[in-house]
C-alpha cells in the first residue's frame, strides 16, 4: 500500500485524462481499477477530468499507431500548462509485443514528452497510482514556483 | 483429414447432391467440399432442414493458397440442432476470386465477407458493403495491396 | 437510406475500440468502429457502422512468428479475456500435434477461464449500472471484483494478462495453501454477487432502464450470429462449453443459462446466473483437482509442427470465440484466423437500435458487452444547428443531450 506521509497537503485536485492509443485494454482496466475505492486515489485529490482542457495529467495506454499519434499530439496541445504525461504499460513505453511494426510509432515518447514510465503488461494499479503520486509532487513544486514567478504570495 | 466419399455424415444429408467431397477437420468438424456457385444453395438447404433458429453462421475464413493459384473460402456453420459444426469449403481462382454473397441468407456473414474482401481481395457479388479500407489502413488499400496475401510484402 | 437521414435532426457518433485482430502489421485499434445513430427528436431512425479502421495486424504478425511465440500474441488480443484466447489457440495447436494435456492441467485451465468470466461479467455489469446512473453500485462491484483479480493472481501469477496456458498444460501448479486461499475468496465473493443480483432484479431505476429495452428475438439472434449472453438471454441455448465440452467442462457441474425476455435486463440476469455457475465450477475444481502433473516439460515440445489444420471454439465471457490454425509444416503457422465474439455482437447488432430512444442506446450497447475503453465520450452532432459536442455515455443515457 502506498504511504500517505510522503505527500504534502494538496492545494488543488489534479485531474487525469486517460487516452487509449490502441491498447489491448489490459492497461485500461488497471487504470480504471486504480480509480476505484480499493486504491482510493480521491484521498490524494486525484479524479478523472471532465474534459481535456481541465486535465493536469495525461495517462496514455497503448503503443501508438500513426493515426492515434496525430490525435495524441492534438490532445497534448489542448492541455493547459503545467501538464504531465504518464506512459502506461510495455506498449506505452516502447511498443511492447507489437514494436517494430511499420505502422506503429513504438512508444508514447516518440510523439509527446513523457514524464513517467510505468512498465508492466499490464502494470498493477498500485504502480499506476504510485506514478501519479510522484507526479503530484512534481506538479505541486511547479505550480508553487509558477505562482512565485507571477508574484502571488503563497497562502 | 480423412476422405470417405461413400459415407455422407448425417448432418450433410440435406446437401448431399451438392457435395464434391467430404472430410473431417479436427476436432470433429464436418467439411463439405463444394463448387463456389453451390455455397448459397447449400446454406439455404441447411436452413430449410434445421430451421432459422436451428443453426447460425459463425465464421468465414479465407486463405491464400498462392502455390496452388487458389484462394480457399471456408464457411463455418454451427448446426445447433445436431450440435455439429459444418464447414462449407470452396476454392476460387486467385486471379479472379469471386463468389456470390451469403448476406441475403445470413446477415451474420457481413463482417466476415467485408474482411475477406479487404484483406484478401475476394469479391462477394451482391454485397453492397464491400469496400477497401474497411479494415485495412488507407495507405495500404490505396496501393492496391491485400495484406493477407502471401505476396503482399507487408 | 438518405430519406431517413434527411429527417434526422441529430447524429450520435459512438467511437468504439474492439478486440478485432485483423489486417497487416497494424497492431493497434483506435476507434476502428464508429457507430452512427441518426435520431429524429428522441427516436433513433437509423444506425450504421462506419469503419475508419486502423487495426491490429495480429493475424499477419502471427504468420511471421513461431507457433509458440503466437501464444503470447494471441493472449494480448484482448486484455480482459486473454486466458480464453490463449486456451483456444493452444488447443488448436494440440489438435494439430495430436497431443492432449493431462487432466490436472485441464481442470486448472478451466478454473482460470471461469475466474476470468467472473471478473469480466462483474466489469460489464458494473459499467451497465454506472451508465444508468447507479454510481455506488459500480464502485461496490469494482471493489469486489478485486477479490477475483486476487484469485486470478494466486492461480496464474498475474492479475490481468495470465500467460498461463502452454502447449501440453499450464505454467504453474496449485498447492494446498493456494487452494485454501482461493476457497476463502470464493466464499467471500458469493454472497456479494447474490446481493448485486438481487439489486438488479429489484431496483426501480435499473428495472425502468433495462426491462423491455433492446429486445432481440431468437430469429434475430441466429440470423445475425449473435453470441454468448446476448443469444442466451433470447432463449437460444448455445454455449461452446456445451457444444465442444473442451478442457474439463464435460466433468464439472456446468449448465447453459437462458432466459426468454431478450431485453437488457435479461442479458444482465443471464450474466449473474452465469457467475453463479462459474462459482460452482470453481469450487468443484478446487475440491476435485485430479492428481498428476500439470506443467509439461517445455524442452520436450516439438519445434516443428506437422501439416494439419484445426478449428477450435471457446466460450469467452462475451460469447463464442473461434480460432482457425493451419500448418503446412515448419515452425510458423500458415494461417491463423481469430473471430472474436464482439465481431458479431457489436457489428451485427447495429440495425437493432432503430425505434429506441437515444437515451436507451448506451444501455443497449453496454448489454452487448463491448470493451470497457469504449464507454467513454460520444459526439452529438446537432444537424440543424451544425454544432458538435462531446458528452459522456452517462449523460446520453440520462437524456442530457
Amino acid at each position: 500500500m502506498v504511504g500517505t506521509t510522503r505527500v504534502k497537503i494538496v492545494r488543488y485536485s489534479p485531474w487525469l485524462v486517460h487516452f487509449n492509443t490502441g491498447a489491448c485494454n489490459g492497461c485500461d482496466i488497471e487504470v480504471l481499477a486504480a480509480i476505484t475505492p480499493l486504491y482510493d486515489p480521491e484521498r490524494f485529490g486525484v479524479k478523472l477530468a471532465p474534459s481535456i482542457r481541465h486535465g493536469d495529467i495525461l495517462v496514455v495506454t497503448g503503443g501508438v499507431t500513426k493515426k492515434a499519434a496525430i490525435r495524441l499530439k492534438r490532445l497534448y496541445e489542448q492541455m493547459p500548462e503545467p501538464k504531465f504525461v504518464i506512459a502506461v504499460g510495455a506498449c506505452g513505453c516502447s511498443g511492447g509485443v507489437f514494436s517494430g511494426s511499420y505502422s506503429m510509432v513504438s512508444g508514447v515518447d516518440k510523439v509527446i514528452p513523457v514524464d513517467m514510465y510505468v512498465p508492466g503488461c499490464p502494470p498493477r494499479p498500485e504502480a499506476i497510482l504510485h506514478a501519479i503520486l510522484k507526479l503530484l509532487e512534481k506538479l505541486q513544486k511547479s505550480k508553487a514556483s509558477k505562482r512565485r514567478a507571477e508574484g502571488v504570495a503563497e497562502a | 483429414m480423412s476422405s470417405d466419399p461413400l459415407e455422407i455424415p448425417d448432418v450433410l444429408k440435406p446437401i448431399e447432391n451438392l457435395l464434391k467431397g467430404v472430410a473431417i477437420m479436427k476436432p470433429g468438424r464436418v467439411v463439405a467440399l463444394l463448387e463456389p456457385s453451390d455455397v448459397v444453395k447449400a446454406y439455404v438447404a441447411l436452413k430449410v432442414r434445421y430451421g432459422e433458429t436451428g443453426l447460425y453462421f459463425s465464421t468465414l475464413v479465407a486463405t491464400d493458397l498462392k502455390d496452388e493459384g487458389k484462394i480457399r473460402v471456408d464457411y463455418y456453420i454451427n448446426v445447433l440442432e445436431k450440435n455439429q459444426y459444418v464447414v462449407l469449403r470452396t476454392y476460387v481462382p486467385r486471379d479472379d476470386p469471386r463468389i456470390e454473397t451469403l448476406l441475403r441468407e445470413a446477415p451474420a456473414a457481413l463482417p466476415g465477407e467485408c474482411e475477406a474482401y479487404d484483406l484478401l481481395g475476394v469479391v462477394f457479388e451482391g454485397n453492397p458493403h464491400l469496400r477497401r479500407a474497411f479494415f485495412v489502413p488507407k495507405e495500404v488499400a490505396e496501393k492496391g495491396i491485400f495484406p493477407l496475401r502471401k505476396d503482399s510484402g507487408v | 437510406m438518405t430519406e431517413e437521414v434527411n429527417k434526422a435532426d441529430k447524429v450520435v457518433e459512438i467511437p468504439m475500440t474492439l478486440e478485432i485482430p485483423v489486417g497487416p502489421q497494424h497492431p493497434a485499434l483506435h476507434e476502428p468502429l464508429l457507430i452512427k445513430v441518426y435520431a429524429e427528436g428522441e427516436y433513433v431512425i437509423k444506425a450504421e457502422a462506419h469503419t475508419g479502421y486502423n487495426h491490429r495486424g495480429i493475424e499477419k504478425l502471427a504468420e511471421k512468428k513461431s507457433f509458440y511465440q503466437d501464444i503470447f500474441l494471441c493472449g494480448r488480443v484482448c486484455g480482459i479475456c486473454n486466458t480464453v484466447h490463449a486456451d483456444c489457440y493452444v488447443r488448436a495447436l494440440e489438435h494439430i500435434l495430436n497431443k492432449e494435456p493431462p487432466p490436472r492441467a485441464k481442470y486448472l485451465r478451466t478454473l482460470t477461464m471461469e475466474l476470468e468470466r467472473l471478473h469480466s461479467h462483474m466489469l460489464v455489469l458494473a459499467v451497465t449500472a454506472e451508465i444508468v446512473g447507479f454510481d455506488t453500485l459500480f464502485m461496490h462491484m469494482m471493489r469486489d471484483r478485486e477479490l477475483i483479480m486476487k484469485a486470478k493472481e494466486i492461480v496464474t501469477g498475474n492479475r490481468v494478462i495470465a500467460d498461463y496456458i502452454m502447449v501440453g498444460g499450464v505454467r504453474r501448479d496449485l498447492n494446498s495453501e493456494k487452494i485454501d486461499k482461493l476457497k476463502k475468496i470464493l466464499t467471500k465473493v458469493e454472497p456479494r454477487i447474490r446481493y448485486y443480483w438481487r439489486v438488479f432484479e429489484e431496483d426501480v431505476t435499473l428495472n425502468k432502464r433495462l426491462v423491455d429495452v433492446g429486445k432481440l428475438t431468437p430469429v434475430q439472434v441466429t440470423s445475425h450470429g449473435l453470441l454468448g449472453p446476448v443469444a442466451r438471454a433470447s432463449g437460444v441455448a448455445t454455449d461452446s462449453r456445451y457444444h465442444d465440452a473442451y478442457d474439463a467442462y464435460a466433468e464439472v457441474p456446468f449448465r447453459i443459462v437462458t432466459r426468454k425476455e431478450g431485453d437488457c435486463m435479461a442479458r444482465s440476469l443471464v450474466r449473474f446466473e452465469e457467475m453463479q455457475v462459474s462459482l460452482e465450477i470453481c469450487r468443484y475444481i478446487l475440491n476435485h483437482l485430479p492428481e498428476g502433473e500439470a506443467v509439461p516439460d517445455e524442452r520436450r515440445l516439438p519445434r516443428r509442427f506437422p501439416e494439419g489444420e484445426a478449428f477450435t471454439t471457446v466460450e469467452a465471457p462475451r460469447g463464442e470465440l473461434t480460432y482457425y490454425v493451419m500448418s503446412k509444416g515448419g515452425v510458423n503457422p500458415y494461417r491463423v484466423k481469430i473471430r472474436t465474439p464482439s465481431y458479431n455482437n457489436i457489428i451485427n447488432t447495429v440495425p437493432f437500435y432503430v425505434d429506441h430512444t437515444i437515451a436507451d442506446v448506451p444501455a443497449i450497447l453496454a448489454s452487448y458487452d463491448p470493451c470497457i475503453s469504449c464507454m467513454e465520450r460520444v459526439i452529438v452532432v446537432d444537424l440543424r444547428k451544425g454544432t458538435r459536442k462531446r458528452v459522456s455515455m452517462r449523460d446520453l443515457a440520462r437524456g442530457d443531450v
